[in-house]
């Protein structure tokens, strides 16, 4: 079972202020974590798991800059065998379709059964390259995936539907999958992991090592474009209680009751 | 004259309400640039269905087969991707849900169309289509621009329009042959549904909920304790249940469940979109340590500050008044 | 010059970070401190990640990295934890003392099971009564006999560490009563399980803080153990030992660092959210200065450790001067920048909630383990100075 498994660096920003940058098209990175995307990580563990049930081996592809090479040398210190550093300067601005674009000539040539990416990244949230890439490849997808079964040459796996409601679906391998969160406990890494990685090579692939000129990606070759970010306009804000956590909960308890929470 | 597609949703014999909100955008879209809206529907006996759109656009486009019965992303993109050759729509409308993440990329790529995906608004000026959508995890919205194209897919996030089944048109109902398939890859096997527990959290009046700021399963007895002295429901946004500390059964949001208690508490729930789609309550608390957390742009009250401070506390608040 | 982490140091400290956020529980860490528990579970996930042997040499179980990435573990462990995460990662203690000093065998036997979590913790049984540090002017009054195979060991021993709980502990025994000056007669010994051993009495003291840790008064009373027990040459235990607290001050001092750097990130926080007169208390010069001062604090600690770590992985040794600056320094910022914390938190700074006044009374505990201010100076001053008459 050879897996490749697509991530992706973004910034932690579930607790931290957001700026918009000057250039009012990207966030200011400032002080903000970047790690992982949470899907990623699962999907990286699913690979992993299936590699440990099945053997052969699974790889990370990354797009990005140098600072990227710590979330695939994250891969390896959790299990990853390869890792494929996709970098060129052209690469930026590039829409999902884009990016799908440039990992598609990385991997076309790869032995693949599987390839995994999350379901969503926690930055932009379009949750395309997994599908896309699979058109380019001519194979199969599922999204959304929240349990991986292999048999016979297939995957039969379950995809979360809306309201509690799963569905199962069968294809053939090889398949594209986009997994989702909670399908797993990602492992933590591990200094032996740590110590791994360090000896394991980054392979690197630019704009001409893909076969591909500057017209395929970045603004170019992208058919969508962030404009502009902005704060999302205030409709509603909640009255914030103030006070000691003392004088807020009493407050609070009073409103609870008034707005029939209790009696 | 242009033609703006929106692609009916329904499962297992419903029609989602995703579809008439994307109808009502569609309405609005249509009218300001004088397209006509139509209805795709995409399944097998599709009379009723067709009869309800039928109510919320210029024409109700079916394909009807067997193979349609249930969502199948190859089936439906084979389908699709002969329509939009055909019909050439400039804008297509398909709800950003599983069924929609599924389908929409795949389709746009095959066609070569621009796609942007959850977008909280969309706007059609002549040809020039924006379109409005949110990142890092809704703390800021962008405005998206898309190359000039004849034809434009955009996927709509769900709760952003009205659901209400419109009854403003009187559209015709047109037949389309059901392609044959080019492959047979991906089989629709079965339906799962989520165990429910001992609870149901749809029928709660007072629900406490809780989310990732509860730090770990051994910190879940806080807020058990204050969902019981408020005699309330216990349920959960979606890390809760990827860490199993709550069965399945008790998630709110759009992969959960849709609940419309009369109270309901969000305790260190950062409020994301997914999870706020799932509530339809009279009131909303947030207790939450980050001011910024998105809950509190759809909470009515709230406080800022620790939970594991604030909930003890109001537990005892709750319990002393009730004794009153 | 670089005073930057290489990749995979950074990639340490990224996973020590990420496992102390998630599995150092404030719950959990809550009942450890109100009863008195040690972290077993913890400390048994932390091994089984490699974050205690980090720096043991792969043969016997552990990571091969050095002292420089076995601080940042500790720095990232006292971040969250504060006294709960000293007590993980230093709970290794007196197995330095094999591993430095000891022969093949003994390493062979006790080292892979210290990597592993199953000795932990290990206890360092050197101090004794009305003694502290001083181990120059008196003979001990632990002493060591040779009784044909065995050793046969007496005496008392106070303020150890991890005693109740250890897989083993090293004592610092007076084998050569006649020795001149008395420390050219220590030795230092195994005792196996010591909890289990029969003539052991071993009593908790109830202290101010570093509640996870159970500090002990240890009484030997004819207890007997193999010769081969004897770590390093007989009569060289003194030297076997301060080689070994050399090493060990600069975990402490790592520890340190990280209570202190957690102590501020909770007060940074609650400067930026909590509001009195209508604005942010951080707006206020009274405590954004605070603020600034223990930031200041804490780097100039934080660096005078890397040294000492680097300098120890590069030469073998760590210079004693830089070693004590390494401990006591980092120490008393721990305690400054935690009292600040309590300060800027107000009453709820008092609070054993918010976790700051645990902080506090576990950052107390670095200042008083392995040598106090006092003695660290005396050493730094001596360095400096030489014999001034």
């Amino acid at each position: 079972m050879d897996i490749v498994v697509c991530v992706k660096r973004v910034p932690d920003t579930s607790e931290a202020d957001v700026i918009i940058a000057k250039d009012e098209r990207t966030v200011e990175a400032g002080d903000l974590v970047f790690d992982i995307n949470e899907w990623d990580k699962y999907a990286v563990e699913e690979a992993v798991l299936l590699k440990e049930k099945y053997g052969g081996t699974v790889t990370a592809v990354t797009l990005g800059p140098d600072e990227t090479e710590d979330t695939l040398r994250r891969c390896f210190a959790t299990g990853a065998d390869k890792a494929i550093r996709l970098t060129d300067s052209a690469f930026e601005g590039s829409d999902a379709a884009a990016i799908a674009k440039i990992i598609h000539q990385a991997v076309k040539d790869l032995k693949f059964d599987l390839i995994f990416t999350g379901t969503q990244a926690s930055d932009d949230g379009y949750g395309q390259v997994g599908p896309v890439l699979a058109s380019l490849l001519g194979t199969p997808h599922a999204s959304v995936v929240t349990q991986v079964d292999i048999a016979d040459g297939k995957a039969r796996v379950q995809r979360e539907l809306e309201g509690g409601l799963s569905e199962v679906v069968e294809v053939p391998l090889p398949a594209v999958f986009t997994i989702q969160t909670g399908i797993n406990e990602p492992r933590y890494v591990s200094i032996m992991g740590v110590r791994k990685a360090a000896g394991k090579e980054i392979e690197t692939a630019g704009l001409a090592d893909l076969g591909l000129t500057a017209e395929d990606v970045g603004e170019k070759g992208s058919m969508t474009k962030v404009e502009r970010l902005f704060l999302p306009p205030v409709t509603k804000e909640a009255e914030i209680i103030q006070g000691s956590p003392d004088e807020a909960s009493t407050r609070l308890a009073q409103i609870i009751k008034d707005k029939g929470g209790f009696s | 004259m242009s033609q703006i597609f929106v692609l009916a949703e329904h499962r297992k014999g419903s029609l989602r309400e995703i579809t008439w909100e994307m109808l009502n955008k569609g309405a609005e879209l249509a009218s300001r640039s004088g397209s006509e809206l139509v209805a795709v529907l995409l399944g097998n006996r599709m009379d009723s269905f067709a009869g309800e759109l039928a109510h919320g656009a210029d024409r109700v486009l079916v394909v009807e087969d067997e193979q349609l019965e249930n969502y199948n992303s190859e089936i439906y993109q084979n389908v699709l991707s002969r329509l939009l050759s055909e019909y050439e729509p400039v804008l297509t409308l398909i709800g950003h849900t599983a069924f929609g993440m599924d389908l929409a990329p795949s389709l746009a790529a095959e066609m070569g169309m621009p796609l942007s995906t959850d977008c909280i608004d969309v706007d059609l000026e002549g040809d020039k289509l924006t379109a409005t959508r949110q990142m890092y995890g809704g703390k800021v919205n962008a405005e998206v621009s898309f190359a000039p194209a004849k034809q434009y897919l955009v996927t709509l996030r769900s709760g952003m329009f009205p659901a209400e089944a419109a009854a403003t048109k009187d559209g015709k109902i047109e037949k389309s042959d059901f392609p044959p398939s080019a492959t047979d890859r991906k089989k629709f096997i079965e339906y799962l549904e989520a165990a429910i527990g001992a609870v149901d959290i749809t029928q709660a009046d007072v629900l406490v909920s809780v989310g990732q700021g509860i730090g770990d399963i051994k910190n879940m007895p806080l807020v058990e304790e204050l969902a019981s002295s408020l005699g309330a429901t216990l349920s959960c946004s979606r890390p809760v249940v990827d860490r199993k500390w709550l069965p399945k059964g008790h998630q709110v949001g759009t992969s959960g469940k849709t609940v419309k208690p009369k109270v309901y508490l969000a305790i260190g729930i950062s409020g994301a979109f997914q999870h706020v789609a799932g509530v339809k309550a009279s009131t909303i608390i947030a207790i939450n340590k980050d001011p910024k957390a998105p809950i509190f742009r759809v909470a009515d009250y709230g406080i800022v500050g620790d939970l594991f401070q604030v909930v003890p506390l109001l537990k005892d608040k709750v319990t002393a008044l009730k004794g009153s | 010059m670089d005073f930057g982490l290489s990749k995979e140091q950074r990639d340490i400290q990224k996973a020590a970070r990420e496992f102390a956020e998630a599995e150092f529980d404030k719950d959990y860490m809550l009942d450890l401190e109100l009863n008195h528990k040690f972290p077993h579970e913890l400390l048994k996930k932390a091994c089984d990640l490699g974050f205690l042997g980090i720096d043991f040499p792969e043969e016997y179980g552990g990571a091969g990295y050095g002292l420089m990435e076995k601080a940042l573990v500790c720095e990232e462990f006292g971040r969250v934890g504060g006294g709960v995460g000293t007590t993980v990662s230093t709970s290794h203690f007196a197995s330095k003392i094999v591993l430095r000093s000891g022969n093949e065998a003994q390493k062979k036997k006790y080292l892979p099971s210290v990597c592993s979590g199953e000795s932990l913790p290990v206890a360092g049984c050197f101090t004794e009564p009305d003694r502290g540090s001083d181990l120059v002017t008196f003979p001990l009054s632990t002493t060591a006999v040779k009784d044909g195979a065995d050793y046969v060991i007496n005496g008392p021993k106070t303020f150890i560490s991890f005693a109740d709980v250890a897989g083993f502990g090293v004592v610092l025994c007076q084998t050569d009563p006649e020795a001149k000056p008395p420390y050219r007669g220590h030795s230092t010994i195994i005792v196996d399980k010591p909890s289990e051993q029969p003539g052991i009495t071993i009593t908790d003291f109830v202290k101010m803080g570093w509640k996870s840790c159970a500090t002990t008064q240890m009484s030997f009373s004819e207890v007997r153990v193999p010769q081969e027990n004897l770590v390093g040459e007989e009569n060289r235990g003194f030297y076997h030992t301060i080689n070994f607290l050399d090493e060990f001050r600069v975990e402490i001092g790592a520890c340190s660092v990280g209570t202190a750097q957690g102590a501020f990130e909770k007060a940074l926080a609650y400067a930026k959210t909590r509001e009195a007169f209508g604005r942010k208390i951080g707006t206020f010069q009274a405590i954004s200065h605070k603020l600034a001062d223990m930031a200041t604090k804490i780097e100039s600690a934080r660096l005078i450790v890397y040294k000492a770590g680097w300098q120890f992985d590069k030469e073998g040794k760590v210079d004693p001067k830089l070693s004590s600056m390494a401990k006591w320094y980092p120490a008393r910022v721990a305690v400054e920048v935690a009292d600040e914390a309590i300060e800027i938190l107000g009453g709820h700074g008092y609070m054993l909630e918010n976790e700051v006044e645990r902080f506090y009374r576990d950052a107390r505990v670095y200042e008083l383990i392995e040598g106090t201010r006092e003695i660290h100076k005396n050493t730094i001053a001596r360095s400096l100075l030489g014999k001034l008459e």
